[in-house]
């Protein structure tokens, strides 16, 4: 104790002493305190923005950030609570309104309590990892009232009840119900997910699924499915009024799940109204809204497609296999082109020119055009109705279009090489008959054929061309070479390659010994002028004018065929003739010879010669005579031969006979190449790449590939592997 | 002073600031954001019954620094008059909520070219620094060594926030910021401590507190490890170099949201990943690249990881290259940001590139070194002082190299030198690093770094 005494003044360190004011946190919080009242109250007018702020400011900055936080919160929620009370007073309707005073109330107020706390906002939360004030406020409305037990329910009730309202056509008032929907987005999307959108689409489900029962038994599909499109628009139509935008996705799932997915077979395949029928019917609009509905379907397309390719298939079928129609080729063939020109028209029209779609049509068109295997044979006859001289369609536009339609069921046939026989056969006829309409028409079908098919498939037909421009030269020539042929019949001889030209066995006829001496008077001309060819006279291909004076004194020009002129001829120097007599004289085959004689004798109206007996079947004793009473109105008479424009059944079986011929060495090249360039192949792999190689042409039998294959391993092209039998090897 | 009479005063504000009257209109203050004090008080929720014209306000401030944020306000442009203190202009700022605007208004968009010397900052701690981080808000961080485990923080302000202590102050190798609030740190395990103290953790680079320890586990065993070096992808991917007790070697990824760890990629034969000097993500590229250098290992190694195969992309090292006389080595590695280059640096400041598209290739070493050339000095000064080996950067298309006490700036495909940043204080530059518009330089002496910006470019 004395010690201390002994001690000198003692110096304290200075200490600077903060002195607050104890009571500064209350004194501050208070003013706070009573202008968020001012605030909550409306009477905001009063207040002293800076004044406030620097409060704040000064609390935060005195470190009483925390406490500032918290009795800010009780504060709050105290204001809450009163609204609460009012909010749940609300009578009935007044609900949603008092609602939504009370909501922008708290908005105005919390904006204003965010900017005195402005300063907390930025410097204590952030630090301390706290809800800004903002965020606060509306985290505490949402706890405080939108899920207060007393209101979460009556509030969703009441919304849905508003929505149900309006589905069966009350008028709401939807402004209402967009702020409302909007506070709870403002609150958080989870906020309007589960206490709003959630429990909405339920309901929604529900309602689409009782009504879709109710109309689905009573209406039409296409009434349905207006039904549905009316009820997706009105969805639409209500999300982007007063809800969320990403709504309309779920509600659009919800009805399209309801209306039309759970009844999707049952709408397609509805009996009287279905797609069958819609498309039987072309009815655009109806197939329209189906496309566009089952669109959003999963599945729903692909039904409708199967369902069409199906309903193709079946209609296409009975088409080409009913008896009836084989009849007429052309009208076969354009009861086809009327088929594929009404789908391609409901798909572009309804479907949206729908690429799975067209190709749905083609491959169904592709199934039943080739179930018929006289197909190729009839559409080649329909090119050449339309190519024929004298048809109606003068329009080369027309005809064109009518052209690449035929080339689009062309595309569909799989024995495109049977199709090339056959046209060209035609084409044949055409050309030396003279029946050809236009040289454009058919160069241009002959350009649709090569760029589909290429070079090969009409180097031949464009071969035909050449032979009859040449023909005419030559004849030209001849004419002007001789001076002194004006004696003899006029002739016009058409050269045609051998090889270009559908091979016809060769029956030559004795020819009148008139046309004889100017023949062989060309036939030295041409050779005279081409070294090392051959001359065949086809004279069953040929046709003659001939004039005639019978014998009561009628002048006419008949338009016969080469055999019928040679027949025609031998009346000059006789009077009655037998059968055997014309047959023994001309030369002409039987058959041909017969059907030329039944034209000139039997035809209605053109019976130039008389037979005897007056029979339909022609015997070796008939004996003919010129009808001296012929008389016909017109000065030029053409006589027909009879003979049958589509195939007979024989000439049918011969037809297919040389296609299988053909194909054989294109079968064998085809190996060939492949085993060339592969040296080993297995059995099935040549299969494929073979079929893959000629599917262009032909579909070609894999038993004759298999016989091909045998006979180049006879021919040592090829071998067997010694040890896997099913290797093969390329022979080089 | 012209007082415009005739014109009415609609949208005039008078401002008594610590009784300094000032007058401006109203949407002049309004400019300034309806989230600042200033846009707040002319808003019209605070003066619904005010109908007073021009309106009055009182503000209990400074007069001083509010004439300048009025000026910035104005004219958008920051002028600071002689005397007044930098950070009670800062304190005023943060008080109208214009904090966001001084800084935008202070420092212009970062260009190596026109780079300015803002402040030498010296630091106060007992070690020399180590290592410098930027922050993406223009602070920085410096690590320093020793064991003392400290790593001082500083906001944009350069004004020194809580420092961030590794628990058990383990020495932190390498810190990256995952963002301006987070810190990341990669430390050393000590040996002899039963407690695992290394290894990967975050901090609040705002409070200093730990927010979470990213744990690696080998066989579902968690192991303590020492951390080399981090980076971060800018999504959600954190990668640390790891070094585990039991020679668990290889690279760790977390996923920064969960905290949890996401893979490991064990370090094959012939690669160096377990104790990295640097990690670099390559966004272009999708790859992380590892660098491990001489002479924390005897050899170099730079690998790149592509972690959606698990695979290693791109490897280089250059074990078994004759050594020169001089004994050269590649002291330090990055990757060009197109991800098609890598640039080393040897002891003796001369620059290497590698091709990344192509394997197995040779450094491509330039001339001996321009860098070294265009400055005698720095020859001299490392003779006499403590030398520090030579870092590399790449920012925005440039590549930054330290030599000496110098920073040089290589622009173009050429990499040419565009630009030398020199400060003499502090001796040799031991670490530098670009962020948020600044970069910062450490000095390996006197505990001091640079801070360099770019100033606004002039209007004219």
């Amino acid at each position: 104790m004395n010690g201390q005494k002994k001690r000198g003044p003692r110096i304290e360190p200075f200490r600077h002493r903060v002195e607050t004011d104890p009571k500064f946190f209350d004194k501050s919080w208070k003013k706070l305190h009573d202008a968020i009242r001012e605030i909550y109250n409306h009477n905001a007018s009063g207040l002293s923005f800076e004044e406030l702020y620097r409060t704040a400011y000064n609390m935060v900055l005195h470190k009483f950030g925390p406490k500032l936080y918290e009795k800010l919160t009780e504060n709050m929620k105290e204001h809450l609570e009163e609204m609460r009370t009012c909010v749940e007073a609300a009578q009935g309707g007044l609900f949603l309104e008092e609602l939504e005073r009370k909501w922008n109330d708290h908005n105005k107020a919390l904006t204003m309590i965010r900017d005195i706390l402005m300063y907390m906002d930025r410097t204590y939360i952030p630090t301390n990892k706290k809800t800004p004030v903002f965020d606060l406020g509306l985290e505490l409305w949402r706890d405080t009232i939108v899920r207060s037990p007393m209101i979460h329910g009556r509030l969703l009730d009441t919304l849905l009840e508003l929505i149900h309202r309006e589905r069966t056509g009350e008028v709401i008032n939807r402004c209402l119900m967009r702020t409302t929907t909007k506070m709870l987005m403002t609150l958080g999307s989870s906020v309007y997910q589960d206490d709003f959108e959630r429990p909405f689409l339920e309901v929604s489900a529900s309602f689409y699924s009782g009504e879709s029962q109710q109309f689905i038994d009573c209406y039409s599909c296409g009434d349905y499915l207006k039904l549905a499109e009316r009820r997706l628009s009105e969805e639409s139509e209500r999300v982007s009024q007063y809800m969320d935008v990403k709504t309309n996705e779920k509600i659009t799932a919800v009805v399209v799940k309801e209306m039309l997915s759970n009844h999707m077979q049952r709408l397609i395949l509805m009996e009287n109204s279905g797609l069958v029928n819609m498309l039987v019917e072309d009815r655009y609009e109806d197939l329209t809204r189906m496309y566009t509905l089952f669109n959003y379907v999963p599945d729903g397309l692909t039904t409708i497609r199967s369902v069409m390719m199906s309903h193709i298939k079946d209609t296409g079928k009975s088409l080409v296999t009913d008896p009836e129609r084989l009849k007429d080729p052309v009208d076969f063939v354009q009861r086809l082109l009327n088929e594929k020109d009404k789908f391609d028209n409901i798909i572009n029209v309804s479907f949206n020119s729908d690429k799975s779609f067209l190709n749905a049509l083609n491959s169904s068109f592709e199934h039943f055009i080739n179930l018929n295997n006289r197909s190729p044979e009839f559409i080649s006859l329909f090119v050449d109705d339309k190519l024929r001289k004298g048809v109606k369609e003068a329009n080369e536009d027309v005809l064109e279009t009518v052209l690449d339609k035929v080339m689009m069921l062309f595309r569909y046939l799989q024995e495109k090489d049977l199709f090339e026989k056959y046209y060209k056969q035609h084409l044949a006829k055409r050309l030396i008959s003279g029946k050809a309409a236009s040289d454009d028409s058919e160069r241009s079908m002959l350009v649709k054929l090569k760029t589909e098919c290429g070079y090969q498939f009409t180097s031949k037909l464009e071969g035909m061309f050449n032979d009859l421009k040449t023909s005419q030269d030559t004849t030209q020539g001849f004419y002007a070479s001789a001076s002194d042929l004006a004696d003899y019949p006029t002739i016009s001889v058409q050269i045609l390659t051998t090889g270009s030209w559908p091979t016809q066995p060769c029956n030559t006829c004795n020819l009148p010994p008139e046309i004889l001496a100017v023949s062989e008077r060309f036939r030295s001309y041409y050779l005279g002028t081409h070294n090392g060819r051959r001359l065949t006279w086809q004279t069953n291909m040929g046709n003659a004018d001939i004039k005639t004076t019978f014998g009561n004194g009628s002048k006419h020009e008949l338009n016969v065929s080469t055999y019928q002129m040679c027949i025609l001829m031998l009346f000059n120097s006789s009077d009655v003739l037998t059968y055997r007599e014309i047959e023994q004289a001309t030369a002409i085959p039987a058959v041909d010879l017969k059907r030329c004689l039944q034209s000139l004798a039997l035809m209605k109206g053109k019976q130039v010669l008389r037979k005897e007996p007056m029979s339909r079947d022609i015997a070796d004793d008939d004996s003919f005579s010129v009808n001296d009473k012929f008389t016909s109105k017109l000065f030029k008479v053409k006589i027909g031969t009879v003979s049958a424009q589509k195939e007979t059944d024989p000439e049918k079986l011969e037809t297919r006979q040389r296609v299988e011929e053909d194909r054989k060495p294109q079968i064998e090249a085809a190996i060939v190449r492949i085993m060339k360039s592969r040296r080993v192949l297995d059995h099935n792999s040549i299969m494929t790449e073979v079929t893959k190689q000629l599917q262009p042409r032909f579909l070609p039998n894999p038993v004759v590939i298999k016989k091909r294959i045998e006979s180049l391993i006879e021919r040592e092209f090829l071998e067997r592997d010694k040890t896997d039998r099913k290797m093969y090897r390329y022979l080089a | 002073m012209y007082t415009p009479t005739t014109t009415s005063t609609r949208g005039r504000v008078r401002l008594n600031v610590g009784g300094r009257v000032f007058e401006t209109t109203s949407a002049t203050l309004a400019s300034a954001g309806r989230d600042t004090m200033l846009g707040a008080m002319v808003d019209a929720s605070w003066n619904s019954g005010v109908h007073d014209d021009p309106a009055e306000y009182f503000i209990d401030r400074d007069p001083c620094c509010f004439a300048v944020l009025l000026d910035l306000l104005r004219t958008g442009d920051l002028h600071v008059p002689p005397g007044l203190p930098e950070a009670t202009l800062y304190r005023e700022a943060l008080y109208y909520g214009l904090l966001g605007r001084v800084r935008s208004a202070r420092l212009g968009d970062f260009d190596p070219d026109r780079l300015r010397l803002a402040s030498s900052v010296h630091g106060r701690s007992p070690g020399d620094g180590v290592a410098i981080r930027a922050a993406p808000d223009g602070g920085c961080c410096v690590s320093h060594g020793g064991a003392s485990g400290v790593v001082r923080v500083y906001n944009w302000m350069l004004q020194e926030r809580r420092p961030v202590y590794h628990p058990a102050h383990a020495p932190v190798n390498d810190a990256a910021y995952l963002d301006a609030s987070t810190l990341l740190l990669a430390a050393r395990e000590r040996p002899g401590r039963r407690d695992d103290d290394g290894g990967v953790s975050s901090f609040s680079a705002l409070t200093g507190e730990t927010r979470h320890r990213f744990r690696v586990a080998h066989d579902r065993q968690p192991r303590s490890f020492t951390a080399t070096a981090l980076a971060f992808d800018g999504g959600c991917d954190v990668f640390a170099s790891c070094k585990g007790r039991i020679n668990e070697y290889g690279v760790a990824v977390w996923d920064c949201n969960t905290g949890e760890q996401a893979d490991f990629f064990y370090e094959p034969p012939g690669c160096a990943l377990g104790e990295a000097d640097r990690l670099q993500w390559l966004e272009e590229t999708n790859t992380l690249m590892v660098a491990t250098m001489f002479p924390r290992t005897d050899s170099s190694f730079v690998t790149l990881l592509d972690f959606r195969e698990k695979s290693v992309v791109w490897s280089w090292s250059d074990v078994g290259t004759p050594a020169s006389i001089e004994d050269k080595h590649a002291v330090d590695a990055v990757a060009m940001e197109d991800g098609r280059s890598l640039c080393v640096v040897n002891q003796y400041d001369d620059l290497g590139f590698l091709d990344l598209r192509k394997n197995a290739s040779g450094v491509r070493w330039r001339s001996r070194s321009k860098l070294a050339m265009s400055d005698g000095k720095t020859k001299k000064a490392a003779c006499g002082e403590e030398a520090c080996y030579p870092k590399l950067a790449a920012h925005g298309g440039r590549l930054f190299a330290s030599t000496g006490d110098a920073i040089s700036v290589f622009s173009g495909a050429d990499h040419v030198m565009t630009s030398t940043l020199r400060c003499s204080n502090g001796g040799a530059i031991c670490d530098f690093s670009i962020g948020g518009d600044r970069l910062f330089a450490l000095h390996g002496e006197e505990n001091v770094f640079d801070v360099w910006e770019t100033p606004p470019p002039p209007i004219i």
